[in-house]
């Protein structure tokens, strides 16, 4: 299992670094509910919008 | 130095896994390292915010799985009543402060069948996984190769449910519900600390008539208090309370568009918040800042004490169940608007009335998971 664990944890690591470099990014970390007509976590619209 | 002395020392040093340590603390760096080369210090407090909730979560073995099947199965209410202990004390910040700071904003969700459907479905994945959103990675981050395996069926759970939910949103729902909007920043803290009393008083009520405990254990209170400071935390550097299950959701989405799926004609994925998080790096969401920073931070705890992952793979049949509990949890996050940090903590902690839904649902949902346990071989307790 250890060695499972070292190949998925590098794995991830790499595709995590490998995804950051590759995608732009444009200043702070946000949320969904940070943007307009978000009504939940996921960014979801409110029922009465629709 | 004396030979006894030598030994403990020796003994001690055995304990120490110095790989995993050094792969956590150098994987958490590397995070650090690379959102303060973009200018970005609330997003390294993410990843160091999560990286203490790895470590406390491990260190109290805080497990909202376990306690809630304890208190179904037995009666004893201590685990859940140490989980209200985290609500209210991100309560007392989270309220008053999303309702009167711009920049700040509560956990809220709609009210319908998606979140009665998502939370019930979340209650049977979370006993089969055997953990919730926090549990999964923590326990991962912990070296469960059980859990390895939730976790990635966590993750294409969640992707299924971000093409089932805007379907569901379809058959309608009611807006939000936040007691701020209704009492004033003041008068929804005094009510959602009211509702967390009556909760409380509640469960303890029902462990006592079942002659089970409902006493936190001394772990419970101090984790507790640890975690629900640092959702405090968590909620500065973000903005928002803490949350998890949309970071496994951008995962497995950017997975799956490396393979070749589109998802341009999903609706989901076509509301600016889902749209921007796929576009962007993954350390532009908030959840996946917290998220990594949580399994790295539970890999660390673990492994300063124990040589990490140093056990054998369970029986196929709980493999199964950590398969199907975790389709079933990443459905139902994604339907119930999260998991029970994100719904159920980060919602109540709100004042907002979908937290206390989906906790119902959630705890009926579980009854069910119970039940089936034994058909993968695990034992109802």
């Amino acid at each position: 299992m250890r060695r499972v664990y070292i190949v998925v944890t590098l794995v991830a690591l790499f595709a995590i670094v490998g995804n950051h470099l590759m995608s732009p990014s444009t200043g702070r970390a946000v949320s969904p509910e940070d943007f307009a007509g978000a009504c939940a976590p996921c960014g979801a619209p409110c029922p009465s919008v629709k | 130095m004396s030979t006894a002395t030598f030994s403990a020392s020796s003994a001690a040093a055995a304990r120490t896994d110095y790989l995993f340590v050094s792969i956590a603390v150098l994987a958490t760096a590397i995070l650090v390292a690379l959102v303060l080369l973009d200018g970005q210090p609330a997003s390294a407090a993410l990843v160091l915010g999560g990286f203490g909730l790895g470590v406390a979560f491990l260190k109290a073995e805080f497990s909202y799985a376990a306690s809630w099947r304890r208190f179904l199965t037995r009666g004893e209410a201590g685990g859940l009543i140490g989980g209200l202990i985290v609500i209210a004390i991100a309560a007392l910040v989270i309220v008053p402060v999303a309702a009167l700071s711009k920049g700040y904003g509560g956990a809220i969700a709609p009210l319908g069948p998606s979140l009665i459907v998502g939370a019930f479905v979340f209650g049977v994945g979370m006993q089969l996984g055997n953990g919730c959103g926090s549990g999964t990675l923590y326990t991962v981050g912990g070296g469960s190769g059980r859990m390895l395996i939730t976790l990635a069926f966590f993750i294409i759970g969640s992707v299924l449910g971000s093409l089932s939910l805007p379907g569901f949103l379809e058959l309608g729902g009611i807006d939000p519900i936040l007691a701020s909007d209704y009492l004033g920043p003041w008068g929804g803290l005094v009510a959602t600390l009211a509702s967390l009393v009556a909760a409380a008083v509640i469960l303890a009520f029902v462990a006592q008539k079942r002659g089970a405990n409902f006493m936190p254990s001394r772990n419970y209170i101090i984790g507790g208090i640890v975690i629900g400071l640092l959702c405090i935390g968590v909620f500065f550097a973000g903005g928002h309370p803490w949350s998890v299950t949309f970071g496994y959701t951008v995962w497995g989405a950017k997975i799956f568009q490396a393979l070749g799926f589109d998802f341009s004609n999903a609706a989901f994925w076509q509301w600016p918040g889902p749209k921007h998080a796929l576009e962007q790096s993954v350390l532009s969401d908030t959840s996946s800042l917290t998220d990594f920073g949580m399994i790295f931070g539970a890999m660390a705890a673990a492994a300063a004490t124990k040589r990490f992952a140093n056990m054998p793979w369970p029986p196929v049949g709980s493999l199964l169940a950590a398969a199907v509990g975790g389709i079933l949890m990443g459905w139902g996050a994604r339907l119930g608007f999260g998991c029970n940090i994100g719904a159920f903590v980060g919602g109540v902690a709100s004042g907002s009335l979908h937290g206390w839904v989906w906790f119902a649902m959630a705890l009926l949902g579980s009854m069910v998971g119970i039940r089936l346990r034994p058909l993968f071989g695990m034992s109802r307790e």
